[in-house]
């Protein structure tokens, strides 16, 4: 889950990376008697959590004469669909110089990947690509506990030896707070020093409990709905509903009503072990979305037991057609409670998928 | 085969719980079709001196070490305790761990995965369904009555497509050496890469199925590193970016990881790679 810009500089704050005096609105009135924290110039900044903010009109520049109107304008706004409910006003920083610095969480080696580039505030990725040279990198075993100096070394080269601290504070930031990625982009130096200027930090999904988050602000109502039972749902914009078990089963499932011309409604991983409580809900939820005109149900049993799943469609007695293949742990049971219900069942998942577009179109 | 063989015997972690109950009994059943060893004990802290379908319950790795031989851990123990886990199987002395449960944090897989190195004990998964050599050893979930004895190897990032196309296989008549589903997580221990050269060293396989699917490119590497000769089926063509499609790990992002970038790189490299499931068979027979 991402966490917005002042919920990550508040974080990297607790872990000794300088960020700029700031104030978070609630609405624009909170403003007033405030404006003396942050000088004579400042920065508003919509905190909503879209790519390309500044470009969508959601950071803007104000002073103690036009703050309060300002930020009364940025209040009013949705940026790329999403309205402004906070805003964050910051003092305007003079820089001098910017940098990018990230800490991922790196495939290929299983460690922490650390990025560092004397060129700030730009798309490290093209950057990476069209001048490999520019970007600094190191991986670092998140055994470790703090950076080594060497690393340190390597990675700041020319720019002001703080950066090191920083680095190092970001590492401990990126480790205890289970993050899939903590950046600082711009990070830039000042005459008063450096400044995480802007800050993003994704905090893993698997993790959100013990870091003491209780809802995932990332996924709609509808998709965390479907978190409370246990399965995945991501919408999609076709007419035929989705039910699979296992995720590459049901990206598969998916990508074949794409291959037949059909559009597919919905991605539904029911997850492993399903019950039949679990598998109606599945149906149930997939069946109220109004623009599903057909169901496909494709389940192969591993870890899933296929007479509970055949129990649970049943139970869910929705309105549309359901199409099933069934295969795999206690399969001639679940075949049998199907067909004493009058489902359609199909041998292949390509059967499945073909009598499911046939049926739309 | 690879990793293990019917005389590796097993130790079953989480052997009491709702998981370890249903498999114990299915990795033995095939353990006695095939001659082998299957579960020589379970793990379960504060459980010694139970019984799970006959097999001997131990507090610890270690005690169980004692007592019997074995070679490697399947792991169905909780995300919150998992990857404790595999860093107890691989401290015991065991030379793979193969960790099924699902949603292990990504820093606790990158901690115990690093931990493991250290001991030179591997891990498949975790989120994975495990390893199945058909008239071997099954380790984990896999279903068996899909599969039979061949030359294919089999590397999956998923769990029940990986099933779809060892049926697929089977029904063409093309057996496999080793299933391995090396799980659908960013951070997972075996990469297709480390079972690919396990393949290298395997008489019994001639050609290797790779399912992959949107987000990371291991595919990718694995194929730039390998010269046995590979098929590939990339799932999530129709997967819209930034959206997880279940896996953790099944996610593109920053513009990388798409299946359709994904299959051309691996084309260029000369990997074939299948449109669909079905296809999968004819492709492996071209390379044969």
């Amino acid at each position: 889950m991402k966490i917005l810009e002042h919920e990550a500089k508040a974080v990297f704050f607790t872990y000794g990376i300088p960020v700029p005096k700031r104030v978070l609105l609630r609405n624009p009135g909170e403003l007033s008697g405030r404006m003396g924290e942050l000088g004579d110039e400042f920065v508003l900044k919509a905190q909503v959590d879209v790519g390309g903010r500044g470009k969508a009109g959601g950071i803007l520049m104000a002073d103690r004469a036009t703050g309060l109107q300002l930020a009364g304008e940025l209040f009013t706004k949705t940026i790329k669909g999403v309205p402004v409910r906070e805003v964050l006003a910051e003092e305007r920083l003079e820089i001098m110089k910017e940098y990018y610095l990230s800490i991922s969480v790196d495939r290929s080696t299983r460690h922490a990947l650390i990025l560092f580039s004397e060129a700030g505030g730009i798309d490290i990725e093209a950057l990476a690509r069209d001048q490999p040279g520019a970007v600094r990198r190191a991986s670092i075993p998140v055994l470790m506990h703090d950076v080594p100096p060497f690393m340190l070394r390597d990675l700041v080269g020319a720019a002001p030896k703080e950066v090191g601290g920083i680095i190092n504070g970001l590492f401990h930031a990126f480790c205890e707070k289970d993050a899939l990625l903590a950046e600082i982009n711009p990070l830039v130096n000042t005459p008063s020093g450096l400044y995480a200027a802007d800050a993003k930090l994704i905090i893993d999904d698997n993790a959100l409990a013990r870091q003491g988050i209780t809802q995932n602000r990332d996924l709609t109502d509808r998709e965390r709905e479907a978190g409370r039972h246990g399965f995945s749902y991501v919408e999609l914009s076709g007419d035929i509903g989705v039910i699979g078990n296992g995720a590459g089963l049901t990206m598969a499932t998916l990508d074949l009503i794409e291959y037949y011309d059909g559009r597919a409604a919905n991605f539904l991983d029911v997850g492993g072990g399903a019950d039949q409580e679990r598998v109606m809900h599945a149906v149930r939820l997939v069946a109220r979305d109004p623009s599903v005109k057909v169901i496909v149900v494709n389940l192969l049993g591993g870890i899933t037991r296929c007479d509970e799943v055949a129990r649970g469609i049943i139970s869910a007695a929705v309105s549309q057609p359901v199409i099933v293949r069934l295969a795999g742990t206690n399969e001639e049971e679940g075949r049998d409670i199907l067909a004493g219900s009058g489902y359609r069942m199909m041998d292949s998942m390509e059967e499945a998928v073909k009598a499911a577009v046939g049926s739309v179109q | 085969m690879i990793y293990a063989d019917r005389h590796t015997g097993i130790i079953v972690t989480g052997a009491t719980g709702k998981q370890g109950v249903f498999h114990i009994p299915l990795m033995n059943e095939y353990a006695r079709q095939c001659g082998g060893r299957g579960v020589v004990a379970g793990v379960t802290p504060g459980k010694a001196g139970q019984e799970v379908d006959g097999v001997p319950v131990y507090s610890s790795v270690r005690d169980a070490l004692r007592e019997h031989d074995a070679g490697v851990s399947v792991i169905f123990v909780p995300s919150s305790a998992a990857a404790d886990s595999i860093m107890e199987s691989a401290s015991a002395g065991l030379s793979l761990a193969v960790a099924i449960t699902e949603h292990i944090p990504v820093h606790d897989s990158m901690k115990a995965i690093a931990f493991a190195r250290l001991h030179d004990c591997a891990v498949i998964g975790p989120n994975c369904p495990g390893l199945l050599s058909p008239g071997e050893i099954k380790l984990g979930i896999m279903p068996v009555h899909l599969s039979c004895r061949g030359n294919i190897g089999v590397i999956s990032r998923s769990g029940t497509l990986t099933y779809e196309i060892v049926d697929q296989l089977t029904r063409a008549g093309l057996g496999q050496s080793t299933v391995v589903g090396i799980g659908g997580d960013p951070v997972i221990g075996q990469t297709f890469t480390d079972v690919l050269s396990r393949f290298e060293d395997d008489p019994q396989t001639r050609a290797v199925v790779i399912i992959g699917e949107v987000g990371g490119a291991l595919e990718e590497e694995a194929a730039k590193a390998t010269d046995l000769p590979i098929a590939a089926y990339i799932a999530g063509v129709s997967a819209p970016p930034e959206k997880r499609m279940g896996h953790a790990g099944a996610i593109v992002e920053g513009g990388e990881g798409d299946a359709r970038s994904k299959i051309a790189r691996l084309k260029n490299m000369g990997v074939p790679v299948a449109s669909r499931p079905s296809e999968v068979p004819r492709l492996i027979r071209e390379l044969l």
